[in-house]
C-alpha cells in the first residue's frame, strides 16, 4: 500500500474521531468538515504568508507546523465554544441542520474573501516531510495520541456522563450531570480534533481551497462513524480507515467501485445497526478466546 | 424548620390547570406519601420539585430556600434524587455503569490524574466502584452489574432506579410509583426495603403509588390530590376516614 492512501485512511479516522465525539453525547454535529477547513486555512494562510515560521531548512521545521496545530487548537476552540452554547440548545435532526448551514457558511466565506485566495485557493504551501511516509508517522503518532485521549475519557467520569446523556437527557440531568457543559466539551473537543487533522491535510495536499470543507464531507465523514459504530472510540477510527481505503482499493473495478462503495455503506447499517464496533463485539470475541479448547483441538487420541 | 415546603404552588398547561395552590410540608426523616386518582397531578408536583416542570405561580423551598429558577441537574446536587414512574435507565450502560452514573457529583477527579491513571485517582475509582457494587448488593442486583440495564426484568429495573438515585447519596428521595408492575409479595419488600433504606441512609422520603393498602401501611403522613388540588393531608387514619378522599376514590353518592 502506497503511503499518500495510508496518510489520507489516518486523517480519515481523525475527522471520523471528530464526529463521534458529539455523536457518544447523543449530538448529531456535522460541523467537523467546517473546523477541519478552519484549520486547514489557517496552515495554508500562516505557512505561505509568513517568512519567519519557513526557518533556514530544506523542508518546512516541524516546530512551525505545531504551532499551527497549536493556533488552530485555539481559534477552533473558541469559535465552538461560541457556537455550541448557541446551537447544542438544538435537538436530533435540528442540530444536525444549524451545522451544516455552519458548514455551508464557512465555505461561502472562504470563497469569497480576498485573502483566502478565493475560489483558486492557496498554493504551494510548504512540506515539512519529504515523502508521505514521513506525514503517514506523524499522523499515526497524532492519531495514537487522540485514541488515547479518547480511551480515558470513555473510561472516567466525563465519558459516563456523555453515555448517560445519549441515553436519556432528561434523566442524566436528573443525576446532578450539567448536561449543557457537558454537551459543549464533547462539541470543543470534536472541532479541536477536525481543527488539528486540517493542519496537517493543509500541508500533505500542498494546495487549500473552499471545496475541502463542503456538506459532501459532512456526509461522508458521518459515514465513519455509522459504519464503524459510535460506542467506542475504535469505531469511527475502523469506519474512517475502511471507507477511506475503499473507493482507492476498488479502481481497478472501474466506474463500478462508486456502487460498490455505496452498497457497503447501505449493507453496514443494514447488518451493524450499531455499527461494525460495538461492545457486544469485544464480550463475543473474549468468550471464544478464554472458551477451553475442546477435545477434538487438542489433536484427538483414539 | 421543614426540609421542603410547596407553597402554593400552580403549574398551567395551556387550558390544563395541572396542580393549583397545593401546599404541603415534608419534614426531616418521614415517608411522606402523594395518593390520587391518575391525571391528580401527583407526576406533575414531582416535577415541580425536582427542577423538570416550572410553578406557573407559588415557590418549592428547600431547607427554608427557594429553588425557582434552578435546573434540574443544581436540584440533584442540592440533595433530592428521584425515580420515574415509566423507568429511565441508561440502557445501554451497564448496571454498576448506571450507580456510577448516579455517584457522578461526588466523583470528580482532577482531570490530569485521569488521564495519567495516578494511584490517588485508581484508589478513589476502586473505590466508588465498591460503592456501587454494595448498592447494587443491597437492591439484590450484585449478579447483573455488568448486565445492560436494558436486559434486566421489569421489578429489577424499577430496583435499579432506586439504586441509582441514592448513589447520589441524597436527602431527600422522590419515588414515582416504585410497586407499579410488582406482584403483593414483590410490593411487601418493597416496602420493608423502603423502611430499611430511611433509616440506613438517613432519608426523606415522598413517595407516589396507587396501591392505598400499601401506603397506609407505609406512610407517616399522606397527602391527597385529586384534579390538582390537595384534598386531604394527614396521618393515614386521618386520611382513611376523610370524606373528600372517599367521595374523590369511590364518586359521590357512595
Amino acid at each position: 500500500m502506497d503511503a499518500g492512501l495510508l496518510e489520507q485512511m489516518l486523517l480519515g479516522a481523525l475527522l471520523g474521531l471528530s464526529v463521534y465525539l458529539p455523536l457518544r453525547c447523543g449530538q448529531l454535529s456535522l460541523a467537523t468538515p467546517g473546523f477541519f477547513a478552519i484549520g486547514g486555512t489557517v496552515a495554508a494562510l500562516l505557512s505561505t504568508r509568513l517568512p519567519a515560521l519557513a526557518g533556514s531548512g530544506s523542508t518546512y521545521p516541524i516546530t512551525s507546523v505545531l504551532l499551527e496545530m497549536a493556533l488552530a487548537a485555539l481559534l477552533t476552540g473558541v469559535l465552538a465554544l461560541g457556537l455550541g452554547r448557541v446551537v447544542l440548545r438544538l435537538r436530533g435532526i435540528y442540530l444536525a441542520i444549524a451545522t451544516i448551514a455552519l458548514v455551508e457558511i464557512l465555505r461561502v466565506v472562504t470563497l469569497n474573501l480576498e485573502f483566502t485566495g478565493g475560489a483558486l485557493g492557496i498554493f504551494g504551501i510548504p512540506q515539512p516531510f519529504d515523502s508521505a511516509a514521513g506525514y503517514a508517522a506523524f499522523t499515526l503518532a497524532l492519531l495514537a495520541l487522540i485514541c488515547w485521549l479518547c480511551d480515558r475519557l470513555e473510561k472516567t467520569r466525563p465519558g459516563r456522563a456523555m453515555a448517560a446523556i445519549r441515553d436519556d437527557e432528561l434523566a442524566a440531568a436528573s443525576q446532578g450531570i450539567n448536561t449543557a457543559d457537558t454537551k459543549l466539551l464533547a462539541f470543543v473537543l470534536s472541532a479541536l480534533v477536525a481543527g488539528i487533522t486540517g493542519v496537517v491535510a493543509a500541508h500533505f495536499l500542498n494546495s487549500w481551497n473552499a471545496k475541502l470543507g463542503n456538506f459532501d464531507a459532512s456526509i461522508t465523514t458521518l459515514a465513519f462513524v455509522v459504519f464503524g459504530g459510535s460506542r467506542t472510540w475504535l469505531g469511527p477510527v475502523f469506519g474512517g480507515l475502511l471507507l477511506t481505503a475503499l473507493p482507492e482499493l476498488l479502481r481497478p473495478v472501474g466506474d463500478l467501485r462508486l456502487i460498490v462503495f455505496g452498497a457497503v455503506i447501505l449493507v453496514g447499517p443494514l447488518f451493524f445497526p450499531q455499527g461494525v464496533i460495538t461492545p457486544e463485539l469485544f464480550k463475543t470475541l473474549k468468550r471464544i478466546m478464554l472458551r477451553p479448547p475442546t477435545p477434538a483441538a487438542q489433536g484427538g487420541k483414539p | 424548620m421543614s426540609l421542603l415546603q410547596v407553597e402554593d404552588v400552580g403549574v398551567r398547561f395551556g387550558g390544563l390547570q395541572a396542580l393549583q395552590g397545593v401546599d404541603l410540608e415534608v419534614q426531616q426523616g418521614e415517608i411522606f406519601g402523594l395518593l390520587g386518582p391518575n391525571g391528580a397531578g401527583k407526576t406533575t408536583l414531582f416535577n415541580v420539585i425536582s427542577g423538570l416542570t416550572a410553578a406557573s405561580c407559588g415557590r418549592v423551598r428547600w431547607r427554608g430556600a427557594s429553588l425557582a429558577g434552578l435546573s434540574s441537574h443544581r436540584i440533584a446536587r442540592l440533595g433530592i434524587a428521584r425515580t420515574f414512574q415509566n423507568l429511565r435507565l441508561f440502557n445501554s450502560l451497564s448496571c454498576l455503569d448506571n450507580v456510577l452514573v448516579g455517584m457522578h457529583q461526588h466523583g470528580r477527579q482532577p482531570p490530569l490524574a485521569a488521564l495519567l491513571q495516578t494511584q490517588a485517582f485508581r484508589r478513589r475509582e476502586t473505590q466508588l466502584h465498591q460503592q456501587a457494587q454494595e448498592l447494587l448488593a443491597l437492591f439484590q442486583l450484585e449478579a447483573a452489574a455488568h448486565q445492560n440495564a436494558a436486559s434486566l426484568s421489569y421489578g429489577d429495573r424499577r430496583r435499579l432506579e432506586m439504586a441509582r438515585a441514592l448513589a447520589s447519596r441524597p436527602q431527600l428521595l422522590l419515588l414515582d410509583e416504585p410497586a407499579a408492575g410488582m406482584n403483593p409479595a414483590e410490593k411487601d419488600e418493597l416496602r420493608e426495603l423502603i423502611r430499611r433504606i430511611r433509616d440506613q441512609f438517613k432519608l426523606t422520603v415522598l413517595i407516589i403509588e396507587h396501591h392505598v393498602p400499601l401506603m397506609l401501611g407505609l406512610c407517616d403522613r399522606l397527602a391527597v390530590l385529586n384534579f390538582g388540588q390537595c384534598i386531604a393531608l394527614g396521618s393515614p387514619d386521618q386520611v382513611r376516614r376523610d370524606p373528600a378522599v372517599i367521595e374523590a376514590y369511590l364518586g359521590g353518592g357512595a
